[in-house]
């Protein structure tokens, strides 16, 4: 129990304190600690955790191949890959001129034709799915169902259309007529009546007209309805609004969090 | 405030703190006293709204409809006699989210443990694995059901982002789980694998602290935990007075830091028009490296 709980809990509680409040210790050793060789210590740790997993991977693997469970081939390419990479990074360097340990970075390796010709395409491979999976996600995001995604189908578009060449040689005139037409349509669909649409579009046509006659049509004025201008507001105002105060939210739950740890109120992390 | 412990704690603390910046020792950063200060005030909440719950105080905790989904998806998955899929992100331990997520697993494997539904964790980092499995073996013990537990129920993958994003789709497309849950940490590889699981039919729940992957899995998910929600899961699930205490102060340094931020904000609106000579971007900026 004292091996598995107090322990542990203890070392938290210890290197928590000591990394919080070693940030406002002018002391070289602590400092160099909290900057440095604690994180050295992470990283040395969890290098050699990097066997475990290995063992783990190799053991579901086999385990798999063994009892010829569902997709088991697939696990004999994933051991063979375990194994080729074992033996390019620690047995055979395919060059003899290139030096042990410079034979992960040099070229004419195995190691580094592996990593050129093998992981490279394969991580780009699936980093390249991901415009699909954007597309396919935004379809559904954009779905016209009610209010919210209306306003984000809108909002999309506007900055979609004003990041690219073609939104800055839309005139704001051009999007402004559109908001006429947007508007004799809305108060066509409340009120049912064709008297008013018509007046309500007639006369939205006629004050565009007017107030366009008057300014010169300058194509990116008003700045309101210009789209570089209008996208940059949004991403500027709103959008940092919000993430602003999910950033908040975020960062006191960090702090919450990381109190719970550190006093000890939250053990759940070694099972308890 | 009848505490009378916590209030002497606190005042003993206040009075260290005061000696400190007044005396000004040589081990000690002084420009750093304000942070120093902020620190022990929102602390010094948190533990109160904590030893406060943990009297028997009042703490009322909104419903969080994603955390209530995680039992429905672990019942769908029962029904359906189908897995249900756990990932704790792709980052290691030393990233909080990631904890967050490893500590809402032990909770979601105690559910898995009750209605003995298969569950399935791949990882990406080796420590992650170490403790993946402790949780998930502490709470099968605790729900009695030692005898179904299986060590290989949350596995090592691999530590690259992408080809761990492959592995985990390929475990989807095969295994058809019923529920997935991504909780931790993501990076591009969110999209990737919550499309994946909305291709299956699966209900998916995500967590997250990670802003950039929020809208990617509130666009792919049917519920998602967005940001402080994530880390409010743990004391939601467990109903703990202890933990529930401390979302209690988180909503109360909220509010603090709600006044400091307008009235920062007026402080400088008075020191810009000339009213005051008091500069609040001065006072806030640390110099000293």
């Amino acid at each position: 129990m004292l091996l598995k709980r107090q322990i542990p809990i203890f070392i938290v509680m210890f290197f928590g304190f000591l990394t919080l409040f070693g940030w406002f210790i002018d002391q070289k050793q602590v400092k160099d600690f909290v900057d440095i060789h604690g994180l050295q210590w992470y990283g040395i740790i969890s290098t050699f955790a990097i066997f475990l997993g290995i063992i783990t991977l190799i053991k579901l693997q086999l385990i798999k191949i063994l009892k010829k469970q569902k997709g088991w081939q697939y696990s004999i390419v994933a051991i063979l890959g375990v194994v080729f990479s074992f033996t390019a990074g620690f047995i055979y360097k395919g060059n003899p001129n290139i030096e042990w340990g410079a034979h992960v970075i040099e070229k004419g390796t195995m190691f580094k034709w592996i990593f050129e010709f093998i992981f490279t395409p394969l991580s780009a491979t699936m980093f390249a799915l991901l415009a699909f999976f954007v597309a396919s996600a935004s379809y559904r995001a954009f779905r016209i169902r009610n209010f919210e995604a209306t306003l984000l189908l809108i909002s999309g578009m506007i900055i979609m259309i004003g990041r690219v060449p073609l939104g800055s040689s839309i005139s704001s005139w051009f999007v402004l007529y559109l908001l006429v037409f947007i508007l004799g349509i809305t108060i066509n669909s409340i009120f049912k009546n064709r008297n008013y649409t018509l007046i309500s579009f007639s006369s939205g046509l006629i004050i565009v007209t007017l107030f366009g006659m008057y300014l010169g049509w300058p194509h990116d004025k008003p700045g309101i309805f210009f789209l570089p201008t209008l996208q940059e507001w949004i991403y500027k105002y709103p959008n940092v609004a919000g993430a602003r105060s999910i950033s908040i939210g975020i960062g006191l739950g960090i702090f919450a969090t990381s109190i719970r740890y550190i006093l000890g109120l939250e053990k759940s992390y070694i099972g308890e | 405030m009848r505490d009378k412990n916590f209030l002497i704690g606190a005042f003993i603390v206040f009075l260290i703190f005061l000696f400190l910046q007044i005396t000004k020792p040589d081990l000690y950063i002084s420009d750093r006293g304000l942070l120093l200060f902020l620190i022990l005030l929102f602390g010094g909440i948190l533990q109160f709204s904590t030893r406060h719950a943990l009297r028997g105080g009042d703490v009322f905790l909104r419903t969080i409809p994603g955390v209530k989904a995680v039992e429905e998806a672990v019942g769908r998955s029962t029904e359906m006699g189908k897995p249900v899929l756990y990932v704790p992100g792709i980052q290691d331990m030393d990233q909080v989210e990631t904890v967050a997520g490893v500590v809402i697993l032990g909770h979601v494997s105690k559910m898995t443990a009750r209605y003995e539904t298969p569950l399935n964790v791949p990882v990406a980092r080796s420590i992650v694995l170490k403790a993946a499995q402790e949780a998930c073996k502490e709470s099968y013990l605790v729900e009695g059901r030692s005898d179904i537990y299986n060590e290989n129920m949350v596995h090592y993958v691999t530590d690259d982002q992408f080809a761990y994003a492959a592995g985990v789709n390929g475990i989807m497309n095969r295994e058809k789980p019923a529920a997935c849950l991504y909780m931790g940490k993501f990076y591009a590889e969110s999209l990737l694998l919550a499309e994946t699981g909305n291709s299956i039919g699966a209900i998916q729940i995500a967590g997250t602290a990670s802003q950039s992957q929020i809208p990617f899995f509130v666009t792919a998910c049917d519920y998602t935990l967005i940001g402080e929600e994530f880390f409010a899961a743990s004391a939601y699930l467990s109903q703990k007075p202890d933990l529930l205490g401390i979302v209690k102060g988180q909503d109360i340094v909220k509010i603090v830091m709600l006044i400091m931020i307008i009235g920062g904000t007026l402080l400088r609106l008075f020191h810009d028009l000339g009213a005051i000579n008091f500069n609040i971007l001065d006072f806030l900026t640390i110099t000293k490296g």
